[in-house]
């Protein structure tokens, strides 16, 4: 008689492949990243809930032992800080900076990617050149420039100074977006009957959006953090931006309010994580699918 | 429907060398004409010429007797298959299909219509509010076809539709575009590099080869009367196999002969080749004119070819022989009954008046 031996349970190969020593290492790896990634943002929040004596403590404690909102109260309900000013600002001038900067990367762009022009080559590169220099060395031209045109104090210069830089790097993003476009889809359209700029609002733009919005958030992101333009563009109160706005607020001579600052900066930083993840989903995979064979 | 003209059209890409020449081609009005080559012999180009989507260097696209040079893709009342399909990623299959009669504003009612009656001639009318990601190959395919046949055009261009498709669907779409073909009857040019597809599904076959239109005929004559080496050897399957050979002029006969092959002339074919004998040329055989004969039992007058058999490709209702005869290779296609080993002393006989006489230099038929 031919003995069958009984079945053994075994872990399954999932759970084996889960606890390699190696796949352990890695994933304590990426555990030490995200902890080191999310302890600013940790304190910030922890400090912000904190009271002023707790927050200026020379012996800090990483905990919060009496949650306090009084930093959140004089923000928001006492109206110490302009803070609400700052915000509606920042949102006013960000915005309108984003959809200014990515109306024009998107046209530019798609001239980079389909327009066969004399100097097509070098202007592209040149745009890009500007990337290679530092903000900061805009700022006197761009001032002079603004001074002549009495757009000193005022948001319209801001949203120049904003997408003047934006809009070189903006191009270039969404020049890769366009060339990953397939011309088939445009030449199926000249087919159809339609004109060029029909075909790229109707066909091409809506498969790049993925595009417009790594952009739009790119130059959010970038227009919503900028403390050089505003702290030059800008002297008049009423104008201010959240960057300079806050460091002038809670930042003295004497002392700083570490409290206020920081829940001033979760507040700050509550737009910005919106609007990420508002277009994360969006960004993660290309509207291109299924276009042509085989995608 | 119009039939299509094209004149002495020539393209060059800036400053490069021409990749159509002196391409002349007429196509009838309901014509299913194939453009058939390998790559990069000017076949998508040409194509993409006769749609408007290039612009010819030099020489004249007609449509009927109007002159569409300058005439924009979009006024030539035209629909195009792309290989890649290009379908609209961000519309539904209904949108897709429908984009370009809403282009020229046709009522609402009438769209839908034209859609339906569309996508149930190749049934996908349950795919129409599904986008194309959501599709399979095949599907895409249909979608592509429906998008271009719901036009209703009077020119039907397609650029190897079928080349992304696995073997069995491609046979399966290549009926379906044929009746679809009969159905809108829109003359249609119909590019594709497989000879297999072009010998099945055209009226007429155009072969090209470095940006010449090699040959314009129906399938039969471009099999059987192939104008020069180039297309002997590209249309049919598995191809013509060549033999240099020098010619021998026995009294009125003439024979091609070289070490292990003689294939006799007919009179006519005698008569008609006008070399000198000792003159050298290329002997065509087709594959199916190729026939294994006893080697000792070998009679005078039949052309034989001998070689050495080197490889076997079984195919089920029958196989293939490659033999080596002296350094060149012919195919013989041989019934599965016939045992044939690699390595193996073979005689192939040559049906009488089968074989076919090139020029050794230029490459043209001599017969």
């Amino acid at each position: 008689m031919t003995a069958v031996a009984a079945p053994v349970r075994l872990a399954g190969p999932g759970r084996l492949r889960r606890w390699r020593p190696g796949r352990a290492a890695v994933v304590a790896l990426i555990l030490v990243g995200i902890a080191v990634a999310l302890a600013p943002v940790y304190w910030m929040l922890a400090t912000s809930l904190k009271t002023p004596f707790a927050a200026t403590s020379l012996t800090p404690s990483y905990f919060p032992h009496h949650l306090s909102m009084s930093n959140y109260n004089e923000l928001l309900v006492k109206g110490v800080v302009p803070f609400k000013t700052y915000l509606a600002n920042s949102v006013l001038t960000s915005v309108i900076a984003s959809v200014v900067a990515v109306a024009i990367s998107a046209l530019a762009g798609y001239s980079f990617s389909r327009s066969r022009w004399r100097l097509r080559g070098p202007t592209s590169v040149a745009v890009l050149a500007t990337q290679m220099l530092p903000l900061v060395v805009f700022v006197g031209p761009l001032y002079l420039l603004l001074l002549d045109a009495h757009l000193l104090n005022t948001y319209t210069g801001l949203v120049i100074g904003y997408t003047s830089f934006a809009i070189p790097f903006g191009s270039w993003l969404m020049k890769g977006f366009f060339d990953s476009v397939p011309v088939e889809l445009e030449e199926a359209a000249r087919v159809d009957g339609y004109g060029r700029l029909s075909i790229l609002f109707r066909v091409v733009i809506p498969t790049v959006i993925p595009g417009l919005l790594t952009t739009g958030v790119f130059v959010f992101i970038n227009s919503w953090n900028n403390l050089l333009y505003p702290l030059t563009l800008i002297t008049n109160n009423s104008h201010q931006t959240l960057p300079p706005g806050l460091l002038d607020s809670f930042v003295g001579e004497f002392n700083t309010d570490w409290g206020g600052m920081m829940a001033a900066a979760v507040l700050t930083t509550i737009p910005l994580a919106v609007a990420f993840f508002a277009v994360q989903r969006y960004m993660v995979r290309g509207m291109t699918a299924g276009a042509l064979a085989g995608t | 429907m119009a039939s299509i003209s094209v004149r002495d059209v020539e393209k060059r890409f800036g400053n490069g060398p021409a990749v159509l020449r002196e391409c002349n081609l007429d196509i009838a009005d309901h014509e299913f004409l194939v453009l058939v080559g390998p790559s990069g012999s000017g076949k998508t180009t040409l194509l993409r010429i006769i749609a408007g989507l290039e612009a010819a260097t030099s020489g004249e696209i007609y449509f009927g007797d109007r002159l569409v040079n300058d005439v924009d893709v979009g006024d030539r009342d035209i629909a195009m298959v792309f290989q890649n399909y290009g379908l609209y990623p961000h519309m539904t299959v209904r949108n897709n299909m429908a984009f370009g009669l809403r282009r020229r504003k046709l009522p609402k009612d009438a769209i839908d219509q034209k859609v339906r009656e569309a996508a149930t001639m190749l049934g996908i009318e349950n795919l129409l509010d599904r986008r194309p990601r959501q599709l399979s190959g095949g599907q895409r395919q249909r979608v592509a076809l429906g998008r271009a046949i719901v036009r209703d055009p009077a020119v039907f261009l397609l650029d190897e539709p079928l080349s992304n498709l696995d073997a069995h669907l491609r046979l399966q779409m290549r009926t379906e575009i044929l009746r679809v073909h009969r159905a809108v009857t829109a003359t249609t040019v119909y590019v594709t590099h497989d000879q297999v597809e072009a010998m099945t599904m055209g009226d007429r076959i155009a072969v090209m080869n470095n940006g010449l239109i090699q040959q314009v005929g129906t399938p039969e004559e471009l099999y059987d009367r192939p104008v020069n080496r180039f297309v002997a050897g590209f249309i049919g399957t598995p191809a013509m196999g060549f033999l240099t050979c020098s010619v021998n002029r026995n009294g009125d006969r003439a024979e091609l002969v070289r070490d292990g092959v003689c294939l006799r002339l007919t009179e006519e074919q005698s008569r008609k080749l006008t070399l000198p004998h000792g003159a050298a040329v290329v002997a065509g055989v087709r594959p199916e004119n190729l026939r294994p004969v006893s080697a000792d039992g070998s009679d005078s007058e039949v052309s034989v070819v001998k070689g050495a058999i080197e490889v076997v490709e079984p195919l089920g209702p029958e196989q293939h022989l490659v033999v080596d005869v002296g350094g060149e290779m012919v195919t013989a296609r041989v019934d599965r009954d016939v045992a044939a080993r690699r390595g193996e002393k073979v005689s192939l006989a040559v049906g009488a008046g089968r074989a076919h006489v090139f020029s050794i230099d230029s490459g043209e038929a001599l017969l």
